[in-house]
């Protein structure tokens, strides 16, 4: 959606990628709204895709963030509840215009997404009895699953990755972590929530204890 | 039936004690489903419609919402996925301070595996909403495949998906 995204562009991509270039007034409330629907309307998938596409709009095409500056707040970011990416538009927008920044920028990326998602449901609800949409479902769903699978191993792929370059018992107690993570909730009794808070405590003292010869060595 | 107060209080519950757009999937799971508010397959439906609508794939508990109480839900669903990211103001702050002593690194971390083993067996468990036979299997091996490359972009596998599925069973 070229039209959407903003006009000028500032910087080449050449440029974005070398720290000196010269950062330009902050961005009216509309062009940063502008920015993020195109990023709404365009990202799919999340996760890489959208970081991708956050660089070519709001460092590559505007200028408004240096490339570093968005990759370490991507990392932040990982932290807060919820989804990745609202936390990223809330983080830049506050950077760049305070809070009328993040309202305009939430809204630019929000408005059209939850828009389409609404009027997909709706539409898919008044076909869902059609045995054409039915037999589509029976293969949406498979692949749902895999993409699920997928996604929850690139969530756990870069702690297990931690854990390996600590030692094997870290790696372990990781796995064990992952698999019991699971196993509980399939067990159902006990809340998700005091599932999740104890997987925490444990990796709170765990991790300490489990390294603490490489911390012994480190100070020796 | 529903009421909007305790839907509302269950997503954003769910939202805030996860990471990521899918970590709230087990607790809202559990949570809608013993309730009576949703159904397996609405489940497997919403999470099909975050994949194929562009914006963040989380947005699927906005389609879900519509399933379980209309317009309504929606957009009560939306606001309670949007608060919890907002915490991001907070965080970046106390993680300048704290984030690198051991205490943090390793709840964080011992948090995130068990979100995502969760996540990964409730996943599974859609199985259980639907017809599941061997083509359904290849499908599921098929999508990790694909979706690893990362170069095939995910509203085509899922297309893709849903013309096997025509292919197969219509």
């Amino acid at each position: 959606m070229p039209s959407l995204s903003d006009s000028q562009p500032i910087v080449s991509a050449q440029g974005a990628a070398t720290a000196d270039i010269v950062m330009l007034p902050p961005p009216r409330l509309w062009h940063l709204l502008r920015a993020w629907f195109s990023i709404g309307t365009q990202s799919f998938g999340g996760g890489s895709s959208t970081l991708f596409l956050i660089r070519r709009i709001i460092v590559e095409r505007n200028g408004w963030v240096s490339d570093d500056e968005v990759t370490k707040a991507w990392a932040i970011c990982q932290i807060p509840p919820g989804i990745n990416l609202l936390a990223l538009t809330t983080l830049l927008g506050w950077r760049l215009r305070g809070a009328l920044g993040i309202i305009a920028s939430l809204a630019g990326l929000l408005l059209p997404s939850v828009a389409i998602t609404i009027a997909f449901t709706a539409l898919y609800r008044n076909v869902q009895q059609l045995s054409v949409v039915q037999a589509a479902l029976r293969g949406i769903v498979p692949a749902t699953i895999g993409l699920g699978i997928l996604m929850s191993w690139q969530l756990a792929r870069p702690l297990l990755a931690a854990s390996r370059a600590e030692n094997w018992q870290s790696l372990v107690f990781s796995l064990v972590l992952l698999a019991s993570g699971g196993i509980i909730v399939v067990v159902w009794n006990v809340p998700v929530i005091l599932v999740l808070a104890a997987a925490g405590l444990c990796g709170t003292f765990g991790y300490r204890w489990l390294t603490r010869h490489k911390r012994t060595e480190q100070t020796a | 039936m529903i009421d909007p107060v305790k839907l509302f209080t269950l997503i954003f519950r769910a939202t805030l004690f996860s990471t990521s757009g899918s970590g709230n999937i087990p607790m809202l799971y559990n949570d809608l489903r013993s309730l009576g508010y949703a159904t397996e397959q609405q489940f497997a439906e919403s999470l099909a419609i975050g994949q194929i609508t562009p914006g963040p794939t989380g947005l699927w508990v906005v389609s879900l919402g519509y399933f379980m109480d209309g317009v309504r839900g929606s957009l009560l669903a939306t606001i309670a996925v949007v608060l919890p990211p907002l915490l991001i103001l907070v965080v970046e702050r106390l993680y300048r301070r704290f984030g690198t002593h051991w205490a943090v690194q390793g709840f964080l971390r011992g948090l995130a595996l068990a979100v995502a083993g969760s996540f990964a067996i409730v996943i599974v468990g859609l199985v259980r909403g639907s017809k599941f036979d061997l083509s359904s299997l290849v499908l599921v091996l098929v999508s990790i495949g694909l979706g690893a490359t990362r170069r095939v972009p995910v509203p085509l596998i899922i297309a893709g998906a849903a013309l096997c599925g025509v292919a197969l069973y219509h």
